[in-house]
């Protein structure tokens, strides 16, 4: 038996040479988002990871010191009492973030009260979100102020006050308050808008079968919307929980960067940059930053634990 | 073709992207043109200046744009000036100067900054100056210009020593006198000046603007740190207690430094403020207003705490009591400020830089010039303050105030400046306020201030006869 002959294929040449291969320009068209990602993300990671690990204060020597910086920060009052202040701000801000949009997804939702122009709407709620931080922070201290700012004025004509309240120099909870609604105001909109993509997402049949059995409103919202809705609202408070620990402009702003009164506005953040740029311990706030970010991977994987914990 | 065209728009993409990065960074744009070596020459012209290219200066003083305007006309050397906020001046240069760059030839500091430049290794070493320095400028500064290993590296050609700026016709009306050495034992002490505020108040008057004033008196006698111990002495309770005591009886204005109810209140009367209001909205000319309808809760501040820049600001703004103002010592001698010019150890025209920075600080013409050109501002030139000790000053009551400060700078001990002095203040300064809202006692203030120093300063202790316990 004659062994069958192997017809060789002539190979196609590329025309032009190796860079007109598909693939290759793939990489080249990737190279400027990736270099950019290399300068401005990849590397500042490694290099305060690699200052944390060293006594620097933003010049002069750089010495390794090993985990020092790390014990420091397990055992600095001040910065613990910063994240305790981050957690109040965040805390207030993501109750009202999450409450409100719900409550505004549930009534655009409600066959009751067909509520039309919800693109006109979307936009309007998503605004706040658009604008720089530092209007914003002017914005409500100019609103807050204690003696001519229109809240007070507007309260006290109501009267439901008798005196101006000192929203953000008086007590320190009243202006984490301040600050967590604020926070609220401004990102309500985003949640808003998720919310109703995932509400939009549920299968319709399910509430018109949930009607043709004779639920109500409420049981709809609670046996069906809710628990359908849950894995969004769970995203939205985590990503609203990795944004609020990192929590900086607006209470930097809104205390005249001082994090006064009493240090209540003082986060997690403001103290660490404090601590590289006014107090030249840049070594030590790499540190810091290391250790709110286990913080918050720590958060997260539990959050996530929960989600996939409810999913299943 | 179209591939070919791809390949380079994709080329262009990526440069474009690393000329952005590079854009708003001074450190790495391209050396100014006549900035190099080549733009002068090592003649010597008829005023005995050499002649040289331009130099760069960045600066957080706008006075130095004078001097540059001079310098050119004199030397025929161009100077640019960039003046920059105050707020970003400082991680401004190390921004620019831990880049190595070349483009700046002369920069700026404050004392507390010149530290943190000296120890980058910013500044050029100055030392060929150092006999000059030292025999004609005052003593403090030229400490304050050395670095901790007694290098020349930055000068000045102004002193900042402070002062008490009291009101010549309250101090008649209240202690029947306004001489500056009777007004100046009523501020020698934390108690007297208790006893002076209790007698201001009784005339309906306040003693300073706000309590904050008494903190240029924190430094007396001993430093914040000696030793990596953190000093809390008798004056420094002496100054919490006084603190307390002022602002729990009223006897300030509760005018917080640089609010409008503060410079209203050089003026005239003005309306007795609490500490709750919100100074920072209030308007000027409305204050000044109702201070002149008068009425129950009307007062006038008596005194102001500065170093000797302040006394041209409660000038600048007295309106009608310009020419009220004397100025006494107070608890002890201090200094605030000032501008220091060093030469960038990356400049390519250093010689150029150091000839500029003689003419600013070492030239007796320049340091005469300064002084009537900026109408009060207290140079460092001894020769020329001794010129002018007998001037006097009409805005404030014809007082020899060259004379005073020349006097008062003699007195400043720069071995108790620390590197610490600014987190220890704050600290205090935290401390005393909670007490003073009634916030926290006197001992949990202390104690919290203690903690506070340590957490910021680890390498710092609490020394076993501090006036509280850490638990």
């Amino acid at each position: 038996m004659a062994a069958p002959v192997k017809v060789k294929q002539p190979r196609q040449k590329a025309k032009g040479g190796t860079l007109e291969r598909r693939n290759y320009y793939g990489i080249l068209f990737c190279l400027p988002f990736v270099i950019a990602f290399l300068v401005f993300n990849v590397y500042p990671v490694f290099r305060t990871l690699q200052m944390s690990f060293m006594n620097y204060k933003g010049f002069g020597k750089e010495t390794f010191i090993w985990f020092d910086n790390y014990k420091r920060a397990f055992g600095d009052k001040l910065f613990w009492s910063a994240f305790v202040n981050t957690l109040k701000m965040w805390g207030v801000n993501i109750v009202l973030q999450l409450g409100l949009a719900l409550l505004l997804t549930i009534i655009f939702n409600d066959m009751k009260y067909r509520m039309r122009g919800l693109s006109i709407f979307r936009a309007i709620f998503y605004l706040p979100n658009l604008i720089a931080c530092t209007s914003v922070a002017f914005l409500f201290k100019t609103l807050l102020d204690w003696q001519y700012g229109t809240m007070n004025q507007m309260l006290m004509g109501a009267g439901i006050i008798s005196s101006p309240i000192n929203w953000l120099t008086g007590e320190g909870l009243t202006a984490q308050m301040v600050v967590g609604v604020v926070g609220a105001w401004m990102w309500f909109g985003n949640s808003f808008i998720m919310l109703m993509a995932g509400v939009q997402g549920i299968d319709r049949s399910y509430f018109e079968a949930a009607t043709l059995d004779g639920a109500n409103r409420w049981q709809v919202f609670a046996r069906i919307t809710m628990p359908l809705l849950r894995p969004i609202m769970l995203y939205v408070a985590v990503t609203s929980l990795i944004g609020g620990l990192q929590l900086f402009d607006l209470p930097y702003l809104m205390s005249g960067t001082k994090g006064d009164p009493g240090r209540s506005l003082f986060t997690a953040v403001f103290y660490f940059y404090d601590m590289a740029f006014n107090k030249n311990q840049m070594g030590y706030a790499a540190a810091l930053a290391f250790v709110l970010f286990l913080i918050i991977a720590v958060f997260c994987a539990i959050a996530f634990k929960l989600m996939n914990k409810k999913e299943d | 073709m179209k591939k070919l065209i791809a390949m380079v728009l994709a080329v262009l993409m990526t440069l474009s992207l690393a000329s952005c990065s590079n854009a708003d960074n001074p450190g790495n744009s391209k050396a100014p043109e006549n900035n190099s070596p080549a733009g002068g020459n090592d003649l010597t012209d008829s005023t005995g200046y050499k002649q040289y290219g331009k130099i760069v200066l960045w600066t957080l003083a706008k006075d130095l744009e004078q001097f540059a305007d001079r310098y050119e006309e004199q030397t025929g050397c161009e100077v640019e000036v960039v003046v920059f906020d105050s707020a970003d001046f400082q991680t401004k240069i190390m921004q620019t100067l831990g880049a190595k760059s070349k483009d700046v030839d002369v920069f700026v500091g404050e004392p507390q900054m010149l530290p943190n430049f000296y120890e980058a290794g910013f500044c050029a070493d100055l030392s060929a100056l150092d006999n000059e320095v030292k025999t004609r400028l005052v003593d403090y500064t030229y400490e304050a210009g050395c670095d901790s290993d007694g290098v020349l590296r930055a000068i000045s050609y102004q002193a900042c020593p402070g002062s008490v700026i009291y009101r010549r016709d309250l101090a008649q009306e209240v202690f029947g006198t306004d001489d500056p050495d009777e007004i100046g034992k009523l501020f020698s002490s934390f108690s007297t000046i208790e006893d002076t505020a209790a007698k201001l108040k009784e005339k309906g008057y306040t003693i300073f603007g706000d309590t904050g004033a008494l903190r240029w008196f924190s430094i007396s006698s001993n430093p914040w740190v000696r030793d990596g111990q953190i000093i809390v002495d008798q004056d420094r309770l002496d100054y919490f207690d006084c603190a307390v005591e002022l602002y729990q009886k009223n006897y300030v204005a509760f005018a917080k430094e640089w609010s409008a109810p503060w410079y209203a209140s050089m003026a005239g009367p003005l309306p007795q403020l609490a500490d709750s209001d919100d100074v920072w909205g209030m308007d000027k000319d409305e204050l000044m207003s109702e201070g002149q309808a008068g009425g129950d809760n009307i007062t006038q501040v008596f005194s102001y705490v500065m170093p000797s820049w302040g006394a041209l600001i409660v000038r600048d703004n007295a309106e009608g009591n310009k020419g009220k103002f004397g100025v006494c010592s107070g608890v002890c001698s201090f200094f605030g400020g000032g501008t220091f010019l060093t030469v960038n150890e990356f400049s390519q025209n250093k010689e150029a830089a150091q000839q500029f920075i003689e003419f600013c600080t070492l030239n007796d013409d320049t340091a005469q010039w300064w002084l009537e050109v900026s109408n009060g501002d207290v140079v460092n030139n001894k020769a020329v303050l001794e010129a002018n000790k007998d001037f006097q000053n009409e805005s404030f009551g014809n007082q020899n105030t060259y004379g005073f400060y020349a006097k008062e700078m003699e007195k400043i001990d720069y071995s108790l400046i620390t590197g610490y002095d600014d987190a220890c203040k704050e600290a205090f300064g935290a401390a005393v306020m909670s007490v003073q809202k009634g916030q926290q006692t006197k001992e949990e203030a202390l104690k919290e201030f203690y903690t506070t120093v340590i957490t910021t300063y680890p390498e710092l202790s609490v020394p076993a006869d501090a006036p509280v316990t850490l638990d």
